[in-house]
């Protein structure tokens, strides 16, 4: 298994700098939770890792292959799986269809579904002939984790998985997340606004600010008085 | 009455080839809004491909309509590759440069192969006609028509039913999802692309014992082809194919009665007045958001 490894990591749109230096290691199967306040840099930190923004400098590094020299797609082949904010399911694709295109992303071509996807969310194979764009919030989101699955990734980077979303379903994904990463030993890059959430499924956590790194570490360190300093309004 | 149906035959295989034409034109739109100018020139070098298959090779229509289809496509992935793919932030300046390309192809053809008409012969095979009471049909122009409906088949299949076209809709709906996951929409462009080439050669290759080849000969039918387009909605195969065929049976019908300047007039009068009334075609897709 790979770790991955980011080093004064600069991130652009246009010639501005959005991220400005930002360094962590993500371990094989560890669970990473980023936080901060809206419009410091968290989506985009993400973004980064998947080569969506205008340019990167610096270091990023999964494994042996150096990601910032590879285009999205080589990336997602490498076993890296983005969960964008607002989801960004295919409305004109059938649920299967949606969860399939995520096997476009395997390197041994195989194109089943694996079923524990519908263990995990038994909505989807109720919906499985439905539109995408059809589904309520909650259940495009599990779409979503779903179609991520399928390509059988090494790392999930999730942004904001539960906002927007009915209460009763929130519960479901948070719990769908926390077994992946435990179970299923997938390392995860999570961008939360719900510390509550963060604290209990993190290894480690790290605030951003101004797109830079303002405190880390242990979920444990995660405390009241960092929450206050870093996080509330 | 004889000579209605007759027109109205000879309309169905002139509709057949530009639905050939509107198709690979309706695809390159659709997937990368692209306009291709060149589109025409496509349809040439089809032409032209036949015609060298047949001069210098003694190979007919039907056997070089495989070979005529790749060649094209080749062309076509080519120009995706060294030029338009540099262009898909800059849609209007595709407008200039496939134009430009087109303009290119004419030339070209016309240094080397020479600016006078070149014939080719329909394939022996289907030299007879098949007759229905007063309604005569040449074996060609019905190979023509089922030729045409087998493509238009293909394509649907190819787009609906293939992990390509699952791709090619998947870019289409949300380029930079697709790319997260493993789709190289670079690459779905290029073949996209040289898919609408090779179909414009095919038509360029099926036209040859109905039409002189000539350098220019893709500018007229190209033109018909975006009526096709524009009156069938963009994103449509169905819409695509009931224009082409009431575009070509229009022309056809309003030749006979009038005459082909007049005819002409009439049809385009005919197409303001319905994209006035019906401004994205008659079938315009809707899932698109």
């Amino acid at each position: 298994m790979e770790t991955m490894r980011a080093q004064e990591l600069h991130s652009f749109y246009g010639k501005s700098p959005v991220i400005q230096g930002v360094s962590f290691d993500l371990e094989p199967g560890e669970f990473l939770a980023l936080l901060g306040r809206n419009g410091v840099g968290k989506t985009t930190l993400l973004k980064s890792l998947m080569g969506l923004t205008d340019g990167c400098t610096g270091g990023l590094v999964f494994g042996e292959s150096n990601l910032l020299s590879l285009s999205t797609s080589q990336r997602a082949k490498l076993g890296i799986a983005y969960i964008p904010q607002g989801r960004e399911i295919i409305p004109g694709f059938t649920v299967r269809e949606n969860i399939l295109m995520g096997t476009f992303a395997r390197v041994d071509g195989r194109r089943e579904i694996p079923e524990y996807l519908f263990e995990m969310f038994p909505i989807l194979r109720e919906f499985i002939g439905r539109k995408g764009g059809d589904l309520s919030g909650g259940q495009q989101q599990q779409l979503a984790i779903a179609r991520a699955l399928a390509m059988d990734p090494k790392i999930l980077i999730l942004d904001e998985p539960t906002e927007g979303i009915q209460p009763n379903i929130v519960k479901q994904i948070e719990e769908a997340i926390i077994r992946l990463n435990r179970e299923r030993g997938l390392g995860i890059i999570l961008v939360e606004q719900n510390v509550p959430f963060a604290r209990r499924a993190c290894d480690r956590f790290m605030v951003l600010d101004k797109g830079r790194v303002v405190v880390s570490g242990h979920s444990k360190d995660l405390t009241d008085s960092v929450v206050e300093k870093h996080l509330t309004f | 009455m004889d000579v209605i149906l007759n027109q109205l035959f000879a309309g169905l295989s002139m509709a057949s080839i530009l639905l050939m034409i509107a198709l690979g034109l309706a695809i390159i739109y659709g997937a990368m809004g692209v306009i291709n100018l060149a589109h025409g020139e496509f349809v040439m070098l089809g032409a032209y491909a036949t015609w060298a298959l047949q001069t210098f090779a003694g190979i007919n229509i039907i056997l070089a309509l495989p070979i005529v289809f790749v060649a094209v496509a080749l062309v076509g992935w080519i120009i995706e590759k060294v030029i338009v793919q540099r262009l898909y932030h800059r849609p209007l300046d595709t407008i200039l440069a496939t134009w430009g390309i087109g303009i290119i192809l004419q030339q070209v053809v016309r240094l080397s192969v020479g600016a006078e008409s070149r014939f080719v012969k329909g394939p022996d095979l289907l030299s007879g006609n098949t007759q229905f009471g007063g309604l005569i049909m040449s074996n060609y122009r019905l190979f023509v028509i089922a030729f045409s409906i087998a493509v238009l088949a293909a394509t649907w299949v190819l787009m609906t039913r293939t992990e390509f076209g699952m791709r090619l809709r998947a870019v289409i709906q949300n380029r930079g999802i697709s790319e997260c996951y493993g789709i190289e929409a670079n690459k779905v462009f290029s073949l996209t692309f040289a898919y609408g080439a090779g179909l414009a050669g095919i038509a360029g290759a099926l036209i040859t014992p109905l039409f002189s080849t000539i350098p220019t000969m893709g500018t007229g039918l190209v033109v018909d082809a975006f009526l096709v387009v524009i009156v069938g909605g963009l994103g449509s195969l169905l819409g695509a194919a009931s224009a082409a065929v009431l575009i070509g049976e229009a022309t056809a019908l309003f030749s006979m009665l009038l005459n082909d300047t007049l005819g002409r007039i009439a049809v385009l009068a005919g197409i303001i007045v319905l994209i006035r009334f019906r401004p994205r075609g008659l079938f315009p897709a809707k899932t698109r958001h």
